[in-house]
């Protein structure tokens, strides 16, 4: 399988959070550039200049390394971001070693100024919305408790309200991120599955399945024990239709996911039965297709048992105006007029109850149309509500 | 007897079809009941070289080749031979195949596993103009016009549909009544079923190239 393999390995490698861990540490030297020529055009109001290099040197060199592990995930994440949170604390607190009361409490924390942010952001993209906005509560009052402002003065501090919403938004941009790539994962391998199997069905096709057709055709018209082999190619012609249309269909779903209808019906096409469906998916919660070829294998089962040896079936797949509608026929003897009503009165009504509870339990109807000498003929309409409009 | 041979001696038949097996048994059922073979290819380029060469009146086309699917050598013969009825005869469940081969041109479509004398009934109906439809085709055509109808494309209204009765007499052939047992149930006669089955093929070719159209303006090619 190289395609499945390949689309998988793609799109492992790179995580969902990848780019967006890119472009925060490109705003991180950014913000550092801000903070680096904000201290040196004040650095002349400082108490204790000296101090205040070493610690934008110190910021400098944590800007630097954790950009580096942050974009290549060299190591967890979580221990960089949580080292992150304490760094940019620690140097926020160092505001007042290096500046007197009069400063600080009118301006920006020293040295992290615009830079304190990157530690909501990293919050923020691991944690997503919930972690952003707790990393920017924590670093307001911070800011707040530092500078001794507890004021609330939005109008010339807008601290606080940029850390939250920086918060919340880079929150809300990694859980969309990783939400369409988790998307794009089941797409890609749900695509890869559908190529598969239909490389699989054109080897099949061009091979067994013609010379099992061929064979059986060849087989009828020669007659006596040739028509016998003809029956079991033709068995196993349909066994490997069936085989192959079933690999639509995915093993375990998760409840409430898509499926579609058409490859659970396409499984009881045989000799003797016709299934028509259209040429695009018809896709419904699974719950509903499953309810769905359940009614058509019971209604079929029942053309087995009572329409003769001779009788054929026919199921008709349709999808009209957020309805489906599914006709089974068959061309056999038919019930006479009464003989159903007799079976309900009796208590044995098997088919019928199974039919329409089955049928009801989904918001659908159910009509049998049958005579004595021409077949029956169910008719289920389903509303396809819960599925895709 | 000799008068249907003689009908069928008329019949010029191709076969196209990559599996030799399968293609020369055709080939040789077909001569045996009377038709004429006038060629057999094995894939699309052949296909419309030889169409090209014999045009013949009946093509029996499979959908896996070598060089391209069914649809694309539907294409090739009609260009070569516009006259040609193209009668699909595909092994199994490759749906969306069909339906574009049938909108390429085709006029029918039949399983391999049908019978020889199905088979023979097809090749003569198909010739004599009439569409060839199994069940299963006709579920394709219904829902190929339901999907265009629930569209939500402005020029949607520019593409033909079905009229009412088109649509009951295809779900009917759907649910597997002959022409015959659809001509009963409705009250109508045989020759105006097959008349309302043509149509519905006719509006599918013509609703295709109203798509083809529009798709050709949107991309300014």
């Amino acid at each position: 399988m190289p395609t499945a393999d390949r689309v998988r390995t793609t799109l492992t490698s790179s995580d969902p959070d990848t780019p967006l861990w890119r472009a925060s540490q490109a705003f991180r030297l950014i913000t550092l550039v801000y903070a680096i020529s904000y201290q040196a055009a004040t650095v002349d109001n400082y108490v204790n200049p000296r101090l205040s290099w070493v610690l934008v040197a110190l910021m400098a060199v944590w800007s630097g390394a954790s950009a580096l592990v942050l974009s290549r995930a060299t190591l967890p994440r979580w221990q960089v971001v949580l080292a992150d949170q304490v760094i940019v604390i620690a140097l926020m607190a160092s505001t007042r070693l290096v500046a007197d009361y009069d400063w600080y409490s009118t301006r920006q924390t020293l040295p992290t100024t615009l830079w304190a942010t990157n530690a909501v952001i990293s919050a923020a993209i691991l944690w997503g919305p919930r972690g952003g906005i707790a990393s920017g509560v924590v670093m307001s009052v911070v800011s707040a408790l530092v500078r001794d402002r507890f004021d609330l003065d939005l109008w010339s501090d807008a601290t606080a309200p940029v850390l939250l919403s920086a918060g919340l938004a880079l929150g809300l941009a990694s859980n969309t991120a990783r939400r369409s790539h988790e998307e794009l994962r089941r797409a890609a391998r749900s695509a890869a599955i559908t190529e598969e199997r239909e490389r699989l069905a054109r080897q099949v096709h061009d091979g067994v399945l013609q010379v099992l057709a061929l064979v059986r055709r060849r087989g009828l018209e020669i007659g006596g024990p040739a028509a016998e082999l003809a029956e079991l190619a033709g068995e196993q012609e349909v066994a490997l239709r069936v085989l192959i249309s079933e690999q639509a269909v995915p093993r375990s779903e998760h409840p409430g996911s898509i499926v579609d209808v058409r490859a659970l019906l396409n499984t009881q096409a045989s000799t003797a039965v016709s299934v028509s469906t259209p040429a695009d998916p018809v896709l419904v919660e699974s719950h509903v297709a499953r309810e769905l070829a359940a009614v058509v294998a019971t209604a079929l089962s029942n053309v087995e048992l009572h329409a003769g040896a001779e009788a054929r079936a026919y199921v008709l797949l349709e999808d009209v105006d957020g309805e489906l509608i599914v006709s089974i026929r068959d061309d056999g003897q038919g019930i006479p007029a009464g003989r159903l009503a007799a079976a309900e009165a009796e208590g044995r009504m098997g088919v019928s109850k199974s039919i329409l509870g089955r049928v009801e339990s989904l918001g659908g109807t159910a009509i049998l149309d049958t005579n004595e000498g021409e077949g029956t003929e169910w008719e289920i309409r389903v509303p396809r509500a819960g599925g895709p409009a | 007897m000799t008068e249907d041979e003689n009908a069928h001696s008329e019949i010029a038949v191709m076969v196209v079809d990559d599996h030799p097996m399968w293609r020369d048994g055709v080939a040789r059922d077909l001569d045996a009941a009377g038709f004429r073979v006038v060629a057999t290819a094995d894939g699309v380029a052949a296909a419309g070289r030889r169409a090209r060469a014999t045009t013949p009146d009946v093509v029996l086309m499979d959908m896996h080749l070598p060089d391209g699917n069914g649809a694309d050598a539907t294409v090739a013969v009609l260009e070569a031979s516009p006259e040609t009825k193209i009668l699909v005869l595909s092994a199994s469940a490759e749906r969306s195949d069909v339906l574009d081969a049938i909108k390429a041109g085709a006029t029918g479509y039949l399983v391999k596993s049908a019978s020889a004398e199905e088979l023979f009934d097809a090749v003569r109906a198909t010739s004599a103009g009439q569409a060839v439809f199994t069940p299963g085709l006709a579920g394709l055509v219904l829902g190929e016009f339901r999907r265009m109808s629930s569209s939500p494309e402005p020029e949607s209204d520019t593409r033909p549909t079905l009229t009412d009765r088109e649509t009951e007499v295809l779900r009917l052939v759907a649910k597997g009544l002959s022409a015959k047992q659809i001509a009963t149930r409705l009250t109508l006669s045989h020759r105006t079923v097959e008349n309302h089955v043509q149509a519905t093929l006719r509006k599918l070719q013509l609703a295709n190239r109203v798509e083809l159209t529009r798709y050709v303006i949107e991309k300014g090619l």
